[in-house]
């Protein structure tokens, strides 16, 4: 058999080995903790939660903060 | 049109997380500009190209005294403007910028994006010009000659500098689910596309190591590029458009997990029935398979999440867009996953069912996600408004009834063309001539479908015209609004 699906097989399970590492790189860092706030991290006080922003034009405010 | 502020106010001092969130765009404005405008150039150019093709399916004879309007190099010329120039451009606008957002950071090395911009669009053009002339590789989504997709790789190394450079300096302790998927798209496709070149290219393969290595990449360009900055789109925009979390951060975590664990392991099942090792295969189809739980996990959370908040379509172009390629990606996967079977593949295998399949991922997920983006990011970028919503609900139904139009007859026809292929009592001749009204359908869907790029052409030409000293901005991200002024 061609060396080259082996090349491919390696490329692929080196990809599978690198998500491996980042997710135990996450578990101790303490990423998968507290996911209510980790939903809550893109939103702010400019950008609060409860506040749609975006709108066609004309029709209300892009935005709210 | 939004509440006005003016565009140069000196004394105007804003809230910090405002001040802070505008200094952030303004520091993607010239690269991101310079990606997406030369996105929705590569789009309307594709969607005509696209047409030319489509014409030429029911209508052989239509334009060939000139080989390189010939059916064999129009139709590769059209899919690289519209994955390498349209999305892969598209989705590395949305990407810089969105990275940016999620790490509260300014965007670093401008002057080297735009330049990476300057040099992705000569790369393609040239490769472009190579394939219509009779140099394509004739490898399908290769056919770009190694010396030009070289200059996609140098592109690639500058935004994943980019993108890791943003991440060290993050502001945000927590890594978003989005900023996990722009990883997986931006650190894994570079060196898929670097190897499948060199593999393909550099005389390493041949014959079925070719098409094994051929598949492997092409199904992961929207595996492993377009797909995970699709999903990191849909779920960074959905939440901010409604003002609502996600429902489901465990699971949105889950889908990202298993994505990464299963998805580069699917392309071979394009293969099926061919002279591979049957493992080989076998490793592709299992893979496909498995995607069922990624796509499970992230259709519920984008449902549940958008439950209570439906009625918001009527009132926001993104969420309408986005919303829509959200819903898009679940049937695509679904069907993904089920034409890897081998008794299901055996029928569309070499129809035009896979070809319809593709659109429903490339056009009905990723490109209807991507216009979404544009829409909530433009604004924010230019500082003024879009020029109609009529125009944009125009765009809006022109490329979702025309990708339906596409899809649905397309399928059809394509499974019945298998059926009839698989039957050799019946000359394949007249199964030709029997896909001839579907084509024609497709044809009828791209004439939508472009006419919607053409508006969407003409609203983004609107966006990037120079602001003139009395025009007053809209309300983008960072202008501020009356009761958000400190001083």
């Amino acid at each position: 058999m061609s060396p080259v699906y082996w090349v491919v097989l390696g490329v692929v399970t080196a990809f599978a080995l690198s998500a491996v590492g980042a997710l135990v790189w996450a578990i101790g860092q303490g990423q998968m903790e507290h996911f209510s706030a980790g939903a809550r991290s893109i939103f702010d006080a400019g950008e609060p939660v409860g506040t749609p922003t975006d709108a066609f034009p004309g029709t209300a405010r892009r935005g709210e903060g | 049109m939004s509440t006005r502020a003016p565009a140069a106010e000196p004394t105007v001092t804003l809230r910090p997380e405002l001040a802070a969130r505008a200094e952030i765009d303004r520091s993607c404005r010239a690269p991101v500009l310079v990606f997406a405008g030369s996105a929705v150039f590569w789009l309307v150019a594709g969607s005509l190209m696209a047409l030319l093709a489509a014409i030429k399916m029911h209508t052989p004879g239509f334009l060939t005294s000139w080989e390189p309007l010939t059916f064999g190099r129009v139709r590769p010329v059209h899919l690289n403007m519209t994955i390498f120039g349209w999305a892969s451009m598209a989705g590395i606008a949305v990407l810089l910028w969105l990275q940016a957002r999620l790490a509260r950071a300014r965007l670093p090395f401008p002057n080297l994006l735009v330049a990476g911009g300057v040099v992705w669009n000569v790369a393609l053009a040239a490769g472009l010009v190579e394939i219509s002339i009779g140099h394509g590789t004739s490898v399908e989504w290769i056919e770009i000659p190694l010396f030009w997709a070289l200059g996609f790789a140098a592109v690639f190394a500058v935004v994943m500098a980019a993108s890791l450079t943003m991440f060290g300096r993050r502001k945000v302790v927590h890594v978003y689910v989005s900023q996990w998927y722009l990883f997986g798209a931006v650190l894994w496709f570079p060196f898929l596309y670097l190897m499948a070149n060199v593999l393909i290219h550099g005389g390493f393969t041949s014959g079925t190591t070719a098409a094994a290595t051929n598949w492997w990449f092409a199904h992961n360009v929207l595996g492993l590029w377009l797909t995970p900055i699709g999903l990191a789109t849909i779920y960074y925009l959905i939440p901010k458009v409604i003002g609502a979390p996600i429902h489901s951060y465990h699971l949105s975590i889950l889908g990202f997990w298993s994505l990464a664990l299963f998805y580069n392991w699917a392309g071979t099942h394009h293969l099926i029935g061919g002279p591979l090792p049957a493992w080989l295969v076998t490793v592709g189809i299992v893979g496909s398979v498995m995607m069922f739980v990624p796509v499970v996990t992230v259709g519920i959370n984008h449902h549940m999440t958008m439950v209570g908040h439906f009625h918001r379509l009527k009132d926001s172009p993104t969420l309408r867009f986005v919303v829509f390629g959200g819903m898009s990606y679940t049937v695509v996967s679904v069907q993904g996953s089920l034409t890897s079977l081998r008794s299901i593949n055996e029928v569309n295998h070499f129809t035009h069912y896979t070809i319809a399949h593709a659109h429903l991922g490339v056009y009905a997920f990723f490109s209807m996600v991507m216009f979404g983006a544009l829409y909530y990011m433009l604004p924010r970028l230019t500082g003024r408004e879009w020029g109609s919503a009529r125009l944009i609900k125009l765009h809006f139904w022109a490329s979702a009834l025309g990708i339906a139009l596409y899809w649905g007859p397309l399928t059809i026809g394509g499974w019945v063309q298998g059926l009839h292929m698989n039957n050799p009592d019946l000359p394949f001749l007249s199964i030709v001539s029997g896909t001839i009204p579907y084509l024609w359908g497709r044809t009828a869907a791209g004439v939508l479908m472009t006419v919607g790029h053409c508006v969407f052409g003409w609203l983004v030409l609107g966006m990037l015209q120079p602001r003139h000293a009395t025009e007053q901005a809209t309300q983008p991200s960072g202008v501020a609004q009356p009761g958000e002024v400190e001083a």
